[in-house]
């Protein structure tokens, strides 16, 4: 019934390809246990870290999992079978597996993997890594010869517990990005159970203990501070899981948005003095449209309806459908998930990764979701839903999204998803994550509408501009690589013209600053340098 | 009673001095709930007097005071073969044949003694349900919020309707109506491929079977395929213009496409043929705030929540006038309705938990 929907949708603009080098599956090693551990993997990540030009695929293992589970479980990660991937894009469009040769090999062995976020803390112009885990998180510090280092240690970001998402902003706009990370649980193998009786299924996240989701303040000499307490983020124990980035009430200062997993989601305003209050349930943000709980695994903070306000998507559970928190100006949110659509695509499915990207280049932000259930014998308990599931490709009609041919007809149990431009061809790509099975990338077949795409280069604010709010031809990108679900996307701000041929852009910077550019031709990868003095 | 009252004192005189002391101290025993006493008591009374049916009686009640069923059936059959004519031991011996899974066996005594609520039951355990239903129903005024009867009650319907069910399937295995039956169930079980195949099946046999297009609705409603829902509960609201529910769920699904002008229209007609009713307004209510008629939407909530104050319904209700208030920038009034949302919600938004 799935597949009927999903390929009676005519001719896609996407196509799922195989480019030659990238031979990478995705281990979750599920166990009849149900370790819960094991339906949460894995993220992926878009970045030239090489600075080639050419973006590059970072994808992240699970591990070995015994059956039953050791006490001490390793994970087997020094076995190159569980090993993250980072996968360097040739000229060619083949890929080279650059794992070993980076030092990203062997993730630890206690280190179950989950997600990875990218940013560059030293403002050394390399994207630097950090990888989440069940067990310890590791900070890669990029050294800009094509090698990484384990920083962890001197950075002070272990975490510990089981992080999910995380993410680079820079919250105290000091030019120096702060790392956010989301903890799911407090979970380990001796107070593991499974559900469902006599079915076993994994268990829902009320069957464990909240817990709190992690603030790092970067204090600029290559260590962090963890805030979490000082904060006010670790006042709210939860479940997270995806985290995204954008400043929802203009004020110059960038905001928390969690999914949490059945339950509340939290909208971390940001107070402006290290301090953040969670507003999600007075500000409408935090359940869904008849106040019930969500499901929420995945999220993106962009503005869908180009009113210049960032909105909220969250992917769920199916029976919940995703909500649309659209951003009303003052403060507040209401669920549009009616209004836009989205609603009738989302009753039955379970969404991941996601984001909200111009794919046709119409200037109208459409929605993309990696799919699949949580429970891997959901059939048994529910024979009207599916764990494997189609990709959700809806386009934007003017704020209503409508179902488009997302390239496959494939049913899989998506998870991480990770956009941008593979190709440099001014239509954007899309890379998800498949437990138990190599990744899907999505090329997209470009067309004849005009693009531009703006890479910020940061002097007062943090090198990569993130959190500036730029404004091209009436459409706002939050300048982020963080949302989706434990995955993070190319840095680079991409905007679809249609039939214009030149655009005026605005930059607003984190330092406060900001830059206009007029009559700027469509169609090119633009570097906007932020003036050094106002 | 006068009668019986007669006869036990005529009975008394009949044995002797010392069974008499056995009689009054078991009752005595019985009286403080001490049936470990009692028994013996009762039990050295008919060794003096085996021909004294109550006795026997009071015997097989001390036992069934402690549950032991088994042990309380001789002592009353007994007590019945000396003296047919004691109600008493008609109910108890129902009772504790029942008790025992005896259920065929029981019935005559409960019968005897119109004891309806055992009888209903000890009928749907043998199968008898259309027999069982009136019986179960007289129990129920009776005692109405009784847990065991309204557990029968269920069970005998669904069971007749089974027998029934059956019977069709096996005389009438290619009618519309089988076809109906087979879907329902697997629509029960969640199997919507098949329950939508056997829908079909069924309207392509009798098309203007009422009911039919809103079942198959739901079908496809609950696959998220709601173009398709749309077109069966058109069709069901044609043929059945004044059914409340097919008009809900047409103005629903049209909710659901984001068709809040035609959702409403159904809705407010669905309000008309069954009126008052808290789902129809809560979605009412939904439809005209997507209609960006915040007065009616308003006016639908608070008229539901006239009905049902309390309730998942109401606190829908109550978060959804908040939703209301907070994007007319009414502040006080959003968080008084927040404040009546977490109230029904049993307490902080923390409480909002939900398993997969």
């Amino acid at each position: 019934m799935l597949i009927a929907v999903a390929s009676a949708v005519g001719t896609s603009l996407l196509e799922v390809k195989s480019p030659r080098g990238i031979d990478f599956v995705l281990q979750n090693s599920p166990t009849p246990q149900k370790y819960l551990i094991e339906t949460m993997p894995g993220g992926v990540a878009l970045l030239d870290y090489n600075n080639d030009g050419l973006l590059d695929i970072f994808l992240v293992n699970g591990g070995h999992i015994d059956s039953p589970m050791q006490t001490s479980e390793n994970f087997n990660r020094h076995d190159p079978r569980y090993w993250n991937r980072l996968y360097r894009q040739n000229r060619d469009g083949t890929f080279t597996d650059v794992t070993a040769e980076a030092g990203l090999a062997n993730a630890g062995d206690g280190n179950y993997g989950m997600g990875v976020a990218v940013g560059d803390y030293d403002n050394d112009g390399y994207p630097d890594l950090y990888v989440t885990s069940y067990g310890r998180n590791i900070l890669y510090h990029n050294n800009g010869d094509g090698t990484f280092t384990d920083v962890t240690a001197k950075a002070g970001v272990a975490g510990g517990g089981w992080s999910v998402s995380a993410g680079f902003f820079d919250y105290d706009n000091d030019g120096k990005l702060d790392l956010f990370v989301t903890r799911y649980m407090e979970w380990d193998t001796k107070n593991s159970k499974d559900c469902g009786g006599n079915y076993h299924t994994y268990c829902p996240p009320g069957e464990f203990p909240r817990t709190t989701n992690i603030l790092y303040h970067n204090r600029g000499d290559g260590t962090f501070e963890d805030v979490s307490e000082r904060s006010g983020i670790a006042a709210k124990k939860g479940h997270g899981l995806g985290v995204a980035f954008a400043d929802y009430n203009g004020d110059g200062l960038t905001d928390i948005y969690v999914a949490n997993d059945g339950m509340q989601q939290y909208l971390f305003r940001n107070n402006g003095n290290g301090t953040f209050k969670e507003v999600g349930l007075e500000a409408g943000a935090g359940l869904n449209v008849d106040g019930g709980p969500l499901s929420g695994m995945g999220v993106v903070f962009q503005d869908y309806d180009n009113d210049g306000r960032p909105d909220v998507i969250v992917t769920t559970l199916p029976r919940q459908t995703y909500p649309v928190f659209h951003n009303e100006g003052n403060g507040t949110f209401s669920d549009q998930g009616l209004q836009t659509g989205v609603t009738m695509l989302s009753g039955v499915t379970s969404g991941w990764g996601v984001g909200l990207e111009d794919f046709d280049n119409d200037g109208q932000k459409d929605l993309f979701i990696a799919q699949g259930h949580v429970l891997d014998n959901v059939e048994k308990i529910d024979p009207s839903l599916h764990y494997l599931q189609p990709t959700l490709l809806a386009l934007n009609h003017n704020g209503r999204f409508e179902r488009a041919n997302p390239g496959t007809a494939a049913l899989v149990a998506g998870r991480g998803a990770a956009f941008g431009d593979l190709n440099n061809d001014g239509w954007i790509d899309v890379v998800t994550t498949v437990l138990g099975d190599h990744p899907q990338i999505f090329m997209n077949h470009s067309g004849t509408a005009h693009w531009l795409t703006i890479t910020l280069h940061g002097t007062r604010s943090n090198r990569d501009g993130l959190g500036a709010r730029v404004q091209v031809n009436g459409q706002t990108r939050f300048a982020t690589t963080a949302g989706s679900y434990e995955s993070a996307n190319d840095k680079r701000l991409h905007f679809g013209l249609g039939s214009v041929k030149t655009a005026k852009v605005e930059v607003f910077w984190p330092s406060g600053s900001r830059q206009i550019l007029k009559d700027v031709p469509a169609d090119q990868f633009l570097e906007i340098r932020e003036l050094e003095r106002p | 009673m006068i009668r019986t009252a007669l006869l036990l004192l005529l009975a008394l005189q009949t044995i002797s001095p010392e069974a008499i002391q056995h009689l009054n101290a078991g009752r005595r025993a019985e009286s403080q709930q001490h049936f470990d006493v009692a028994v013996a008591e009762y039990r050295k009374l008919t060794e003096l007097d085996p021909a004294f049916a109550e006795g026997f009686l009071n015997l097989g009640q001390a036992f069934m005071e402690q549950h032991e069923y088994a042990a309380a059936i001789v002592p009353l059959k007994h007590a019945l073969e000396l003296d047919s004519s004691l109600t008493p031991g008609h109910q108890l011996l129902g009772y504790a044949l029942l008790a025992q899974g005896y259920a065929a066996e029981a019935i005559p005594h409960l019968s005897r003694v119109r004891e309806q609520g055992a009888l209903g039951i000890a009928q749907v355990e043998t199968g008898q349900f259309s027999e069982a239903i009136p019986n179960l129903q007289a129990a129920l005024q009776k005692r109405p919020n009784d847990p065991d009867l309204l557990y029968y009650l269920g069970r005998a319907g669904g069971l007749l309707s089974k027998q029934s069910i059956d019977g069709l399937l096996a005389a009438y295995p290619d009618s519309a109506r089988a076809h109906q039956s087979l879907a329902e169930n697997y629509f029960v079980l969640r199997q919507m491929a098949d329950a939508e195949k056997q829908y079909l099946s069924a309207l392509k046999l009798r098309p203007d079977t009422p009911n039919l297009h809103l079942e198959l609705g739901q079908v496809y409603a609950m696959s998220s395929r709601w173009p398709q829902a749309e077109e069966q509960f058109r069709a069901e609201t044609k043929l059945q213009p004044g059914n409340a529910e097919a008009a809900y769920r047409l103005g629903n699904t049209l909710l659901q496409e984001g068709k809040a002008h035609e959702a409403r229209a159904e809705l407010e007609h669905s309000n008309q043929l069954q009126p008052q009713m808290p789902e129809t307004l809560y979605a009412l209510g939904k439809a005209a705030a997507l209609d960006h008629d915040d007065a009616a939407a308003e006016k639908a909530w608070r008229q539901q929540l006239e009905i049902e104050k309390d309730g998942p319904l109401a606190s829908q209700a109550h978060f959804a006038l908040a939703g209301l208030y907070r994007k007319q920038g009414n502040t006080a009034k959003t968080e008084e309705q927040m404040r009546e949302f977490q109230k029904l919600q049993g307490g902080s938004s923390q409480n909002n938990e939900e398993h997969q």
